[in-house]
C-alpha cells in the first residue's frame, strides 16, 4: 500500500490503523451493496418472509454486477491516477 | 451491527440441531425450491390429484342401466366376478389416463413458471401467464396450430384468474 522506495517495516499500531481503515471500508461497502441490492430486488409489498426464486435470482446478479462494476471502477480510477500523477503508488489499494 | 461477518440469528429456538442436520436440512430446502424439484413435486401432485379425479368421475359413468349399453350383451353374459373384474379394470384405466394428464399439466406448467421466474429475475403475474400459454400450447400442440392458440390463451387465462385470486390484497391489511 504505501509504494515507493525503502519503505519503513509497518509499527503493530499502523498495522492496527490498516486493519481498522479496511474492515471500515468492507463494511462500508457490504452496507451499500445490501441496500442497493434490497432496493432494486425486493417489491414494496410481499407476503413471506422467504425469498423466492425470482428475488434470490435477482440479488445473485445485484451482487454479481456491484462488484464488477466496482473492480472496473477502481480499474479507471487507477489508470487515472497513473496517468494524472507520478510514478507508481497512488494505489487506492485494489478494493 | 450489519457487516459482512454478521450471522442474523435464523430458525429462531433450532439449537438443540446440530451442523450437519441443519445442513442436511437446508440442501433438502434447496432442492425442493431448485426448478427439477418443484417439477417433480407437481407432477407428483398433480398424478395424485388426477387420479382421484378421475376415479371419481368414471365412477358416475355407472348411473345409467347397463341394458342401455350396446356392448351390455358382451358383459352381461359373464359370471359377476368377471362383470365387476371388467368395471375395475375400466374405472383404473380412465383414472390412470386422468392422471397421467394431470401429471404432465402440473409437470410442465410448474416447470417453465420456474424457469421464466429464474430467467426474469422477478415474482409477478407475468410468470404464470406465461407459463399457462406454453403448457395449454404444448398439450394441445397435437391437434394442430389452432388448437394450440386456443388451449394457450385458455390455460393462460385460467392460472391468470387462479394466481390473481391467490395473491389478492388480503382482508386484514
Amino acid at each position: 500500500m504505501f509504494g515507493g522506495f525503502g519503505r519503513p517495516q509497518p509499527s503493530s499500531a499502523e498495522k492496527i490503523a490498516a486493519a481498522e481503515a479496511e474492515m471500515d471500508l468492507v463494511t462500508d461497502m457490504f452496507n451499500k451493496l445490501q441496500q442497493a441490492c434490497m432496493k432494486k430486488c425486493i417489491p414494496r409489498e410481499y407476503r413471506e418472509g422467504e425469498l423466492n426464486k425470482g428475488e434470490g435470482v435477482c440479488i445473485d446478479r445485484c451482487a454479481a454486477k456491484f462488484f464488477d462494476v466496482q473492480m472496473k471502477v477502481s480499474e479507471l480510477l487507477q489508470q487515472e491516477a497513473q496517468a494524472k500523477g507520478a510514478g507508481g503508488g497512488m494505489g487506492f489499494g485494489g478494493m | 451491527m450489519n457487516g459482512p461477518l454478521f450471522n442474523p440469528p435464523r430458525d429462531g429456538g433450532m439449537d438443540g440441531a446440530d451442523a450437519q442436520t441443519m445442513a442436511a436440512v437446508r440442501s433438502m430446502q434447496m432442492l425442493m425450491e431448485s426448478c427439477p424439484g418443484k417439477t417433480a413435486v407437481s407432477g407428483v401432485m398433480g398424478f395424485a390429484l388426477g387420479g382421484a379425479f378421475g376415479l371419481f368421475m368414471a365412477s358416475m359413468q355407472y348411473d345409467t342401466p347397463l341394458s342401455t349399453n350396446p356392448n351390455a350383451q358382451a358383459i352381461t353374459s359373464l359370471p359377476l366376478r368377471q362383470q365387476l373384474k371388467q368395471g375395475f379394470r375400466d374405472l383404473g384405466s380412465r383414472s390412470y389416463s386422468s392422471a397421467k394428464n394431470f401429471g404432465k399439466v402440473g409437470a410442465i406448467f410448474a416447470g417453465t413458471e420456474c424457469c421464466i421466474e429464474g430467467f426474469r429475475a422477478k415474482n409477478d403475474l407475468k410468470n404464470g401467464v406465461l407459463a399457462g400459454c406454453i403448457t395449454g400450447g404444448v398439450l394441445a400442440a397435437p391437434a394442430g396450430p389452432q388448437a394450440a392458440a386456443l388451449g394457450c390463451a385458455g390455460f393462460a387465462a385460467f392460472s391468470l384468474a387462479i394466481d390473481s385470486y391467490m395473491r389478492r390484497p388480503s382482508e386484514t391489511d
